[in-house]
């Protein structure tokens, strides 16, 4: 039976819950190194598996999980993404897309930050800051152990997080995804996606901060090209103020913007952080809403799954949907087994990744899969089970009392 | 019955599928002969691409499809296009070609005219839109539908197209237009308290077994005049589901003893700027 060591944020809803899990297995508990200690200097995986008495011929199974819905955590990551931090051994391939990131902030500024509720602070210095830090983790990790035992390695959470990237990844293994309209570097502003949109008559897109989560960060946009008019339904809202700079948040609902100004600044901001663009690919109705399917794999195995309905285009956000079993939209077995097999492809692109949430869609009339996004933290799926058990207890299962992984 | 339906997915509209080929295709089978319904779905590119070819091909290939009774055209979600952006074109045609048909549904109101609108065995026609144009409730209104058993319309709002007054839509509704109709539906609609307040003591309200004045911004001043009419009394089915009333007039409601469907109340709000119909864009 394997340790573990869970790199999180302590007593929020998901360590919270796999420690429950690991309790009802009769697993002994993880040890929890906190992000904020991490980032602060105050403790590291050296300090953790010596707390353990690890030897290197024992790995602990490492579990990084989502370091978000904790402010102080994202301030030390955006001071460790500026460009002015003091970063060792930086290894630019883990930045790929984030070499510079835009009207940086400082490592002074960004450490002085005060929070505000659903503000967006500064997305891509916070991805920066993040992939920093998941290099520096890898190493660490293979100081310590011969073999270290990732869940889900640090490099392919990485690539996960980048929507760019994955979208990369998924197209050149040939997995179904959405067209991208062009390559991220060729879209630097709203005024060259119009002329794109017209170029490749494309008119209906689904814009994505590169490395946003959940439905932060994304926008389905579209223009009639006949009147011009424009819809884009985000959860992104802005402020402008006469002597400051304009904020952007997270309103936590959808907004349907029609006015073009306050489009194209959203957009151009999206942008200016990275963004993945492509095709709106219309989803299979359940009467008269949509729906999309979050489906887990655990292990190289397809396992808890969800569909997530909804009157709206994102249908990631709970506000607005309904959280209904495959069987329950109609889904036949045939097809839920083209959805598992899809989902299994996708993670198998990620040899060394044990989970991940991979979020399927079909397609209206023909109920063709495609894969929409790759959660790397995509498993804190509530009243959901398969075989019994529910994700975190499954992942348990399938990892810590397995002898083969 | 045997139904089919056509559309153009997001693979096929990729690779230059028509939905002119799909009539065409299925117009060449067999099985057209025997078609009692037609539903053509997402013809690709309903935002650019309006539906003439779509009528052209079913009135030139009317003798494939002999046994047709129901025809939709615009079964889409707006998941393939918004309802106020989908292109129509003038769908008179086919009810000159189909002169058995008895159930026709258009979603979508972008450029739709029906001219002539004339047919004597039609019994169901319904309009779904986001604002349906004064010229469209002009030819009904002008045009013939002995048979109709129900006319449902969606009004909308006049930022997608309802360009027409209260006395435009009441129009329809004067004795002896419609003598066979027991279904109205008069919703979806931004002036919906003036309609409700309008229709509530209407003679044609007895001859109907359903009102559906649902999906709009009714609020208790329309609803008054709907609970103290008599007529209404006598309705089957009142549906006033998606509405703007207060919890006082809804318990009202159910306290009356009728058949009314006040599920899905909006918060309401004292300034109606903030009132919408359900379906607008």
């Amino acid at each position: 039976m394997k340790s573990m060591i869970i790199i999180g944020n302590s007593g929020n809803r998901r360590t919270t819950g796999l420690q429950a899990a690991r309790a009802r297995l009769g697993l002994p508990p993880a040890l929890v190194l906190d992000y904020l200690d991490v980032l602060q200097g105050k403790a590291s995986l050296r300090s953790v598996a010596q707390s353990m008495g690890q030897t290197v011929n024992e790995p602990p199974l490492l579990r990084l999980d989502a370091p978000g819905e904790h402010f102080e955590v994202e301030r030390e990551l955006i001071a460790l993404g500026a460009p002015d931090a003091a970063t060792q051994h930086l290894d630019e391939r883990w930045l790929r897309f984030n070499k510079n990131p835009v009207q940086p902030i400082s490592t002074k500024m960004a450490k002085t930050m005060e929070e505000v509720k659903g503000k967006l602070y500064h997305p891509s210095q916070w991805f920066r800051g993040y992939c920093i830090l998941l290099s520096q983790l890898d190493r660490e990790a293979a100081h310590l152990w011969d073999m270290p035992s990732w869940m889900n390695a640090p490099e392919d959470i990485a690539a996960m997080f980048d929507k760019r990237h994955t979208h990369d990844i998924l197209s050149s293994a040939g997995l179904p995804v959405a067209r991208r309209l062009a390559a991220p570097e060729a879209i630097p502003d709203y005024d060259t996606l119009r002329d794109i949109m017209v170029n490749k008559r494309t008119y209906r897109l689904f814009i994505k901060l590169a490395a946003g989560s959940g439905a932060c960060g994304v926008i389905a946009y579209q223009v009639n090209p006949v009147t011009g008019a424009e819809s884009a339904v985000t959860t992104i809202g802005v402020e402008n103020y006469v002597r400051r700079p304009p904020i952007f948040y997270n309103v936590k609902k959808l907004v349907n913007y029609k006015d073009h100004q306050v489009i194209r600044q959203i957009i151009n901001w999206l942008l200016r952080h990275g963004a993945h663009i492509e095709q709106w690919i219309p989803k299979a109705s359940y009467r008269d809403r949509t729906f999309d399917i979050r489906q887990l794999v655990v292990a190289g195995q397809a396992c808890h799954s969800i569909a997530r309905i909804s009157r709206t285009p994102i249908t990631n956000l709970h506000l607005d949907s309904d959280r209904m079993s495959l069987e329950e939209v109609g889904i036949s077995e045939h097809l839920q087994t083209t959805v598992r097999q899809c989902a299994e492809q996708t993670l198998s692109v990620f040899p060394r990744s044990t989970v991940a949430g991979i979020d399927v869609c079909l397609s209206s009339s023909s109920y063709r899969p495609y894969v929409l996004d790759v959660n790397p933290f995509g498993d804190l799926l509530y009243h959901s089970y398969y075989e019994g058990h529910d994700p975190y207890e499954w992942e348990m299962k399938m990892t810590s009392l397995s002898t083969t992984i | 019955m045997s139904e089919c339906k056509l559309s153009v997915d997001y693979d096929q509209y990729e690779n230059g599928v028509k939905i002119i080929d799909l009539i065409e295709e299925l117009a060449g089978k067999d099985e057209s002969l025997q078609l009692e319904s037609l539903i053509i779905g997402d013809w690709g590119g309903a935002y650019e691409n309006d539906s003439s070819e779509i009528v052209e091909a079913l009135v030139r290939l009317k003798d494939r499809f002999p046994q047709l009774r129901s025809l939709f055209i615009g079964d889409m979600s707006y998941e393939e296009c918004e309802v106020s952006w989908i292109n129509q074109s003038n769908i008179g045609p086919i009810l000159a070609a189909y002169p058995d048909l008895r159930s026709l549904t258009i979603k979508g109101s972008t450029d739709l005219s029906l001219v002539p609108a004339q047919h004597d065995k039609l019994e169901e026609l319904t309009i779904i839109c986001g604002g349906l144009g004064k010229d469209v409730l002009t030819s009904i209104n002008e045009g013939s539908f002995k048979n109709l058993k129900k006319l449902e319309l969606y009004l909308g709002v006049e930022d997608y197209g309802f360009d027409g007054s209260l006395e435009d839509v009441l129009s329809l509704i004067e004795p002896g237009k419609f003598p066979l109709l027991t279904y109205l539906g008069l919703k979806d609609s931004e002036i919906q308290d003036e309609i409700a307040i309008a229709v509530a003591n209407a003679p044609i309200v007895d001859q109907l077994h359903t009102l559906d004045l649902s999906m709009g911004t009714l609020t208790d001043k329309g609803a008054e005049a709907l609970i103290n009419s008599e007529k209404v009394k006598k309705l089957k089915l009142l549906d006033l589901n998606y509405h703007y009333m207060s919890d006082e007039m809804m318990n009202r409601w159910k306290q009356s003893g009728l058949n009314v469907d006040i599920s899905d109340q909006q918060e309401s709000d004292d300034d109606e700027d903030y009132r919408y119909p359900s379906l607008t864009e």
